[in-house]
């Protein structure tokens, strides 16, 4: 599954990676910054975030804002920030390609004479917005909360949730906006890729007219990444919801570190689907829980590796709890069956090819070679990264689940009904847990 | 002379062209269609049954959706693990989803798998084992999503606004039920659902995608050739009075110390058959389709209430309805449905559309067609509109002339005829304590009401 990707660094240090596929007379591209709410600092969180919405409030040379002119050309677009990264992203008709470019080119090189104070403090209640609809006023909304602040040291950089703390989004100021943006929102810091149905020598061509200009920033400052303590916490939350819901977590693998590839495989055979052997037990067999998920959450500086239940009314988080260290032990003990392993080698090819449909968007083609570029700096990693799936036998599954799976290093969040103290698991530490 | 900052202009909007159906109806009724694509070596499969939530007995709502969950839960030689294994082994997974109109039973997966994955999805329709044990379970689980979707306030408003707009109409219930309702379908009623009105007549068998029309109609006949089940007639589409527009009132739901209110503010509308389809759809871009909209525009760029505020026109068979949505900080919660409804007014009559708002939403709408054709997963939903609606094969051919076409008193016309802001029903989701007397400061009826769920 090769993707021919040209890769070419601009003297200013912006990456700039053309795919073609002419299947479709559309182009998208995808703008990646280095940057994320891992280089923030408590104190001043949500910046991250918060200047990602500030992008798309127009540029020196957009009088009309971001996303008028590139409506109007028929694009859809749109950004995202996490802990890592902040991205944005354009599909476009291909005729369009040169006015995305230049948009980006625009709010890259020119975005501080557009900003000002008013057009800021609506976007920070935008963000508070935001925050209220997506986790203060959605069930369970504020438990990756809870578990990233216990886990992590105050000062680590996934300590704290990338939308930001209130308290700190409003004390942030216009003066912080522009140091962020400085220091962080710069070619040297960028990645741009471009893929659809264009031609590769003149996406260059338009790339270094329109953004080689713009001057090459500061080096990054390095992320200061404090020690993380293995020790587990034992948590308990009480939210506005109906059922007591148990969140187990392990720190576990970074991104494209050993280990990473077959924990993702791990969570779709321990926890995820029907097939999954969590779900038989505790949902189809014994009906002791109701919802069931789990993840490989991997990022740069270390993964997450979470299992999520909601207990059955009737039934507890302990033996919801209990069942789940006991299907790990029978994971690590006996390993998967091969039609397992089938299963999730199959899983690996279709998702592959299937993911190969979309140019664009979140996940589409130009942003997978800037996610591959960025973090392997590699940006055709298609083969280098399915065959890490491929590679990976029974025996690799059962010994990734051994060493990162451990009963003693799971931090463990019952999240409970108001009121509803007596659902919570055993030893589970009765002061309230920080959520900010 | 241009420079560096001078704006690019870009191009005339592209002729879509909707790539062929081949069609093939089988001897029991089964309509095959077929949409090879030169795409990536995979296909999508959608199957539809035009029976839905609106088929749901007045006293068993949600037993549409019961049934649909009871498919995939055991079927010809295989339990329901064993089925998602099967699945499992090709990659793929099946999506089932009940809509009002009809279930819709679709997978993409690699082409290699074209045949054994029909053969799967035959099982399901043709073969359920409907068994008390699955089916006590799948109930339990109903029950379950039910109480937590209490919470998500969302889900309240849809639920109330839903009811308020369409009453005792087939459209007025959620696809889910009601847990009072969801207790009390039994598996019988399943059964006789799943026999009633199940059947290859008047179903779609849709595949695009990497394959040949007769791949697709070899595997179709190997799948469902058998399949010779007699779905009872439809009831007469005329027999369905839609209400309408309720009073003007405004029900508050009650969520107290909620930070935000989720708002719902509409009315029914027109189906899908409507010939001010093209208006509407570029009327309700410059109004709240997009993120330039006038309301997104006045709720969230000027004011900052909000991550966002929309309006759709939900487009059914039989009606539809107008709504504006959104979730807004909760102190703001009268000025926000203030606001929404002057801009319905205001695009009416006050403040009409201007050229330039006209001219930007024909041209995002034109220009940007064509993005909904990328992928197989697209196409096939595309060609699935087709088939529920009755739609000609030109359909998405004609869309970016049409739009073109428009002049600005068709989509002021529309506006007129399409949004009744006087009649709109406004739900709001919300803390009552903080909310209640502002609301009642805007002139309607506030009636507290509890929500079914």
């Amino acid at each position: 599954m090769r993707i021919d990707v040209s890769k070419i660094t601009l003297a200013n240090g912006l990456d700039v990676l053309v795919h073609e596929d002419h299947r479709v007379p559309l182009a998208a591209v995808s703008l990646w910054y280095h940057v994320g709410s891992k280089n923030e600092r408590p104190g001043l969180t949500g910046l991250a975030h918060l200047f990602e919405h500030l992008m798309f409030e127009g540029a020196e040379h957009q009088p009309s804002g971001f996303f008028q002119p590139l409506q109007e050309a028929g694009a859809s677009l749109n950004g995202s920030t996490s802990p890592d990264r902040t991205n944005y992203w354009e599909l476009v008709p291909k005729s369009a390609l040169r006015l995305a470019l230049w948009m980006e080119a625009d709010r890259m090189g020119w975005l501080l004479p557009a900003l000002s104070q008013a057009r800021f403090e609506t976007q920070r209640g935008v963000v508070l917005n935001e925050r209220r609809q997506n986790y203060e006023n959605r069930p369970y909304g504020l438990a990756q909360f809870a578990l990233m602040d216990a886990l992590y040291p105050d000062t680590h950089p996934y300590q704290w949730p990338t939308i930001g703390r209130p308290a700190d989004l409003a004390v942030a100021t216009l003066d912080d906006v522009r140091a962020f943006f400085t220091r962080y929102y710069h070619p040297g810091n960028a990645s741009l890729a471009v893929a659809g149905d264009v031609d590769t020598r003149e996406v260059v061509e338009l790339a270094t007219e329109l953004f080689g200009d713009i001057p090459a920033g500061p080096p990054v400052p390095p992320v200061v990444v404090p020690p993380v303590s293995r020790v587990a916490r034992r948590l308990q939350l009480e939210d506005r919801v109906e059922l007591p819901r148990l969140y187990l977590a392990w720190i576990s693998p970074a991104l494209f570190a050993p280990d990473d590839a077959a924990l993702d495989m791990v969570a779709d055979l321990v926890g995820n689907g029907r097939t999954s052997r969590l779900y038989r037990r505790l949902v189809h067999d014994r009906r002791v829980a109701v919802e069931l998920a789990a993840a490989q959450g991997s990022r740069e500086l270390d993964g997450l590796f979470q299992i999520v239940a909601s207990a059955a009314p009737g039934h507890s988080l302990d033996e919801v709890e209990a069942a789940i260290y006991d299907e790990i032990d029978r994971f690590v003990d006996d390993g998967p069956t091969a039609d397992e392993v089938a299963r999730e080698h199959a899983q690996a090819e279709a998702t592959f090819v299937m993911r190969l449909q979309s140019l664009g968007g979140f996940g589409g083609k130009a942003d997978q070679i800037n996610a591959y570029n960025v973090h392997r700096g590699v940006p055709d990693s298609f083969d280098a990264d399915l065959g890490r799936y491929l590679n990976t036998t029974g025996a690799d599954l059962a010994a990734a689940a051994g060493r990162w799976l451990v009963r003693d290093r799971a931090t463990a969040l019952a999240v409970v009904p108001h009121g509803r103290g007596d659902l919570v698991i055993a030893g589970a530490d009765r002061t309230p847990v920080r959520v900010s | 002379m241009t420079t560096r900052f001078d704006m690019p202009v870009v191009g005339p909007a592209l002729q879509v062209r909707f790539p062929d159906i081949a069609r093939e109806t089988q001897p029991n009724g089964l309509r095959v269609w077929a949409v090879p694509l030169p795409v990536l070596p995979v296909v999508t499969i959608l199957l539809i049954v035009p029976r839905g939530s609106a088929d749901d007995p007045t006293d068993r709502a949600g037993l549409a959706s019961v049934t649909a969950d009871m498919l995939d839960e055991g079927a010809g030689m295989r339990d329901a693990i064993e089925l998602a294994a099967a699945f499992g082994r090709m990659g793929t997974h099946l999506e089932i989803e009940t809509r009002a109109d009809a279930t819709f039973f679709s997978m993409t997966v690699l082409s290699r798998f074209l045949e054994p994955s029909l053969a799967l999805l035959a099982d399901i329709v043709r073969q359920p084992r409907l068994a008390p044990a699955d089916f006590d379970r799948v109930r339990d689980l109903r029950l379950s999503r039910l109480r937590q979707l209490r919470q998500l306030a969302a889900s309240v408003a849809d639920r109330a606004y839903v009811s308020a707009i369409f009453g005792d109409h087939p459209y007025g219930h959620g696809s889910l039920g009601t847990t009072g309702s969801v207790e009390g379908i039994s598996l019988d009623d399943v059964r006789s659902f799943w026999a009633r009105q199940f059947g290859p007549g008047g179903a779609t068998l849709i595949v695009s995608g990497a394959t040949t029309t007769s791949d697709v109609v070899q595997a179709a006949s190997v799948a469902f050739g058998g399949w010779d089940a007699t779905p009872e007639p439809r009831p007469d589409d005329a027999a369905w009075t839609v209400p309408p527009p309720a009073d003007a009132r405004i029900l508050l739901v009650d969520r107290p110390d909620a930070p935000q209110s989720e708002l719902r503010v509409g009315h029914v509308g027109p189906p899908r058959s409507t010939p001010d389809f093209h208006a509407l759809i570029t009327m309700n871009a410059a109004l709240g389709g997009q993120f330039t909209s006038r309301i997104n525009r006045r709720l969230r760029e000027e004011k900052g209430l909000t991550y966002g505020a929309r309006t759709s026109f939900d487009l059914r068979r039989v009606a539809g309805s107008f709504t504006c949505e959104t979730s807004v900080q909760a102190d703001a919660t009268a000025q926000a449905v203030a606001d929404i409804l002057v801009e319905l007014e205001a695009i009416r009559g006050a403040s009409v559309l201007t050229t330039a708002e006209l001219a930007q939403a024909q041209a995002s709408l034109t220009r940007g067609y064509v993005r909904n054709f990328e992928t197989s997963a697209q196409i096939a939903r595309a060609t699935a509109q087709l088939a529920v609606h009755g739609l000609p094969d030109d359909t998405f051919d004609r869309f970016v002339p049409e739009v073109d076409a428009l002049t600005a008193a068709d989509v002021h016309d529309v506006a007129v005829r399409a949004l009744s802001p006087a009649k709109a029903t406004v739900v709001v989701v919300g803390d009552r304590a903080l909310v209640g007397d502002s609301l009642a400061a805007l002139g309607r009826i506030v009636a507290p009401v509890t929500v079914d769920l």
